[in-house]
């Protein structure tokens, strides 16, 4: 396999790594799996789109402006379809349909206000989209850029997991009902996580525009492959996912080269359902305990 | 006329002859006003009351949400289309190739995701819809690509090929057949063990009920429903392109369901119904059409969760609470019934050092026990000692971590925990795992699930055994309901039971399944005086039986009234062991359990 594409594949794996990254964050301490954060992630790079490119500020301030705006949407979205689910029966997965619901409406709106047309974005000032050759390969400083990000924000997300208020959010996936009993407040944990989980999905859009374009195509497509990601390296392991991004973007690669682009779909879903089909839980993923 | 009102409402022949007229009033409907337009549209809605149909019993049911049911219509339709146009096959052959071809398809996605969360196998499905969407136009040597498939012939029966006023009687016939067959099923065992599944999983596991099973027997009846509706969708558009199974088109088949009424019968022909009319209506809104069904989901969710048909129900109630008729069905009475409850040959239990560590605690450190076949055992000890955890290792919820649990001398090590229900272990919970929208009698019958031999399609076709094995069943739950003194609120909802009764309802299903070994958990927890008494005797009356039973029980007066024997757990070891009055006198019993030298009998008095 030629040294480029692999270049190109591990960038695109990182981004699928944080959208993952996205759900785990989100997932972890509410047991809630986003439907809709293909569509946070979406609204990230059209949001930052408008601010940088079509308002011309300052790609940090449209960054952060995006961020904001995106974690807001998140926490409406927590306030309105996922807390009254969960709120009538903590076991139930109501929040399946309603999550799915709100990707709907989101995608839609984006359609309606921003229209079909992809928006180009550039990258911050000293960052390009150019290919120059490193030890023989064609890579961006861009592309560097994206990788090393990413690798810093997993790393540090699981560091902060190891921390007391790591613990605490930990806890209260292990169980709710105990986590409210040490003083840990679960409905305030699940606002805060999908605020979070929304800027996290806000960045990853904001940095998959100058790779990706930002248009409404990006929210069920980074769906899938966050998942594939996140499924492929286990529910709530960041490093697992990263990883798991990792292969996803070779595999698509690989089968952009040998089968056709047409095919890279298809060719991402038939290797997680194999590694699911032996690794239930993923490749770092373990059982979830059960309760009875 | 309050009278004829409540004589025609109260009438259990109202419902049947009503449905009999809306049949025959649609099959007359065509001779009145059937334009080619509106044949076709009908027939068009026919096949989505199908797929709909099939999709209830899979999301409405057994709670999975599938987002891919517009792929399998899609699979369905292009093995019709393929075979009828490139390889000159009749409709028929090729109808039932569309169905096995959905429904293989189908069950490969779907093996990975029903070993996981219901979530996985929503996104998996929703990631099959965009995987299948691709390949329409990608696998351009099988599918045509674009263009798509043209010129499928009309079906042809004994020469004569099916008119659109033909392929109308057919599609209305196949919706028919599928709502009889759907209502059997759904009384059958499997429409029990698909609600388990949906509303206890640990409920169902207990009753013996394999979830990954029946799950798949329900994802594979509704996928291939789902093809049929692919063949009938190809024959009368007679052209398939991939523009018709878009990625909303999946999406269109859970919004019929949510919207008519999940988990409801008539759900899924009104949720198709409405939506199909409902376009039209709202042509002038073609762009926001997705944003609004958006909408319409959340707040269904939200606010209606059993849709338009819920609604009606609930209306249905209130008129008939009105009128002073009761909305609960009179218990069916069977001769089958009246007999009496038959011995069971107990089944001995030896546990041997087993141990079972969470994280780095120890639950259990070696914990061995005995229990002859036909007696009954209790396990005692203060909180966290080991009890509950005793009982997961022995019905196989926990797996342990060494040591060996033998049921009449084989291993039950490693089992899972619906396979040892079926090897004659039943059990209950700390806390009541009741079905709490069916009724006391449905959560009764919920044991009888491994009893039954019938398969998913004698029971859909309601064949002369699948209705003697049922009959059967029902006597059995009737008796045992009778057995534990709920005959009289069988036709309940489990829900509004009291936590006592829900308890010996509880205990009721687990006997339907004619348990050698009973497990029972903290059965007195939470009973009142009188209640208690009731419980003793009938632990007493289960043991006269022959069953075997185990019981974690606080309650130390019970215990030494009904047990034989007695062991006493601290912190997951063996403090003591033997007779009720050997061990509740034991010096160090007493201490851990009052903390001081008062005997156990005064406290206990």
């Amino acid at each position: 396999m030629d040294l480029d594409l692999l270049v190109g594949a591990l960038t695109a794996g990182s981004l699928y790594a944080l959208v993952a990254m996205g759900f785990n964050i989100l997932y972890r301490p509410t047991n809630v799996f986003n439907f809709a954060q293909g569509d946070l992630v979406m609204l990230g790079a059209m949001f930052g789109a408008t601010f940088i490119t079509l308002l011309g500020l300052p790609w940090f301030v449209g960054a952060a402006l995006a961020m904001l705006a995106v974690a807001a949407l998140a926490l409406v979205e927590e306030k309105i379809a996922v807390a009254p689910v969960l709120n009538r029966s903590a076991s139930s997965h109501g929040w399946v349909i309603t999550t799915l619901a709100v990707s709907m409406i989101f995608a839609n709106l984006v359609g309606l206000g921003w229209g079909p047309d992809p928006i180009a974005v550039r990258p911050p000032a000293p960052l390009s989209t150019e290919t120059f050759e490193l030890f023989g390969v064609d890579i961006s400083s861009y592309q560097i850029a994206v990788m090393v990000i990413t690798l810093v924000l997993v790393l540090g997300v699981e560091a902060f997991y190891g921390t007391r208020s790591g613990k605490a959010v930990l806890a209260v996936a292990e169980d709710r009902d105990a986590a409210l009993l040490r003083g840990i407040n679960p409905n305030r944990l699940s606002s805060w996580s999908f605020f979070l989980g929304g800027g996290v999905a806000a960045l990853t859009g904001v940095l998959a525009a100058p790779v990706l374009y930002a248009s409404t195509g990006l929210g069920p497509s980074l769906l899938l492959k966050g998942f594939a990601a996140a499924a492929v390296g286990g529910i709530g392991n960041n490093r697992g996912a990263l990883l798991a991004g990792y292969i996803i973007g070779i595999v698509e690669a690989v089968a952009a080269t040998l089968l056709s682009p047409g095919y890279q779909l298809a060719a991402t879903f038939a290797v997680m359902l194999a590694i699911l089909l032996i690794r239930p839980h993923g490749l770092f993923g373990r059982a979830e305990a059960r309760a009875v | 006329m309050g009278d004829t009102a409540r004589a025609l409402i109260g009438s259990p022949r109202t419902r049947p002859a009503l449905l009999f007229a809306l049949a025959l009033a649609l099959y007359l409907a065509p001779f009145a006003v059937g334009t080619e337009y509106r044949l076709f549209i009908a027939t068009q809605m026919a096949a989505y009351v199908l797929v709909a149909i099939g999709l209830n019993l899979l999301n409405g049911y057994g709670g999975q949400v599938s987002l891919g049911h517009g792929a399998l219509v899609a699979i369905g339709a292009y093995t019709v289309a393929l075979a009828m146009v490139d390889h000159q096959w009749s409709f028929w052959p090729a109808a039932l190739l569309a169905m096995v071809a959905a429904a293989a398809v189908g069950a490969v996605m779907a093996l990975p995701a029903f070993r996981l969360s219901t979530w996985y196998f929503a996104l998996i499905t929703l990631g099959f819809a965009e995987v299948v969407g691709g390949l329409l136009t990608e696998w351009r040597e099988l599918t045509h690509g674009f263009a798509g498939v043209v010129g499928i012939p009309k079906p042809v029966v004994l020469g004569h090929t099916l008119s659109s006023f033909d392929l109308y009687w057919l599609a209305l016939s196949l919706n028919i057949l599928a709502l009889v067959g759907m209502a059997n099923l759904l009384r059958s065992r499997f429409g029990r063990a698909l609600v388990a599944v949906r509303d206890n999983p640990v409920a169902a596991t207990a009753a013996g009920v394999s979830l990954v099973r029946i799950k798949m027997m329900a994802f594979i009846t509704s996928a291939a429903m789902a093809g049929l509706a692919g063949a009938l969708f190809a024959v009368q558009k007679t052209v398939v392109t991939p523009d018709d199974f878009t990625a909303d088109f999946s999406i269109f088949f859970l919004l019929m369901v949510v919207l008519g009424g999940a988990g409801r019968l008539w759900g899924p022909v009104v949720g198709a119904v409405v939506f199909f009319l409902v376009p039209e209506l709202l042509t002038a809104l073609q762009s926001w059409r997705m944003l609004i069904y958006g909408v319409a989901l959340l707040l269904l969710m939200l606010y209606a969760p059993h849709g338009l048909v819920g609604a009606i129900e609930t209306g249905w109630k209130r008129l008939r609470t009105r009128l002073g008729l009761s909305n609960i069905p009179p218990a069916p009475s069977l001769a089958a019934a009246r007999e009496t409850v038959q011995p069971v040959a107990g089944a001995a239990l030896s546990v041997r050092d087993v141990e079972k560590r969470f994280g780095g605690v120890a639950a259990l450190a070696g914990v061995s026990l005995d229990v002859a076949a036909g007696t009954t055992h209790a396990i005692v000890g203060p909180n966290g000692s080991g009890k509950t955890t005793l009982l997961n290792m022995i019905s196989g919820f926990y797996p342990i971590d060494s040591g060996t649990i033998l049921i009449d001398g084989r291993s039950v090590v490693g089992m899972a925990p619906h396979r040892i229900a079926r090897n004659g272990v039943g059990r209950t919970f700390q806390t009541p795992r009741m079905l709490p929208q069916l009724s006391v009698l449905d959560n009764a019958l919920l044991g009888a699930f491994p009893a039954e031999r019938q398969g998913a399609a004698a029971a859909a076709l309601c064949l002369p055994r699948a209705r003697r094995e049922q009959a059967a069943s029902l006597g059995g739950a009737l008796r045992y309901l009778d057995f534990v003194g709920l005959a009289d609120r069988a036709m309940e909802p489990a829900g509004e039971l009291p936590h006592g009764q829900q308890r010996l309802a509880e205990i009721a299903r687990a006997l339907v399944g004619r348990p050698r070994l009973l497990l029972l958990d903290e059965p007195a927890a939470g009973l009142s005086l009188a209640e208690l008494d009731r419980l003793g005797e009938l632990i007493a009356a289960i043991g006269a039986l022959g069953t075997t039973v185990v019981i974690v029980e606080h309650h130390l007066e019970l215990v030494a009234n009904i047990c034989r024997s007695v062991t006493v757990l601290e912190r997951g070891a063996v403090l003591a062991s033997g007779t009720p009055a050997e061990v509740f006198s034991h010096e160090e019993v007493i201490a851990a359990y009052m903390g001081s030298h008062t005997s156990v009998g005064q406290a206990a008095s």
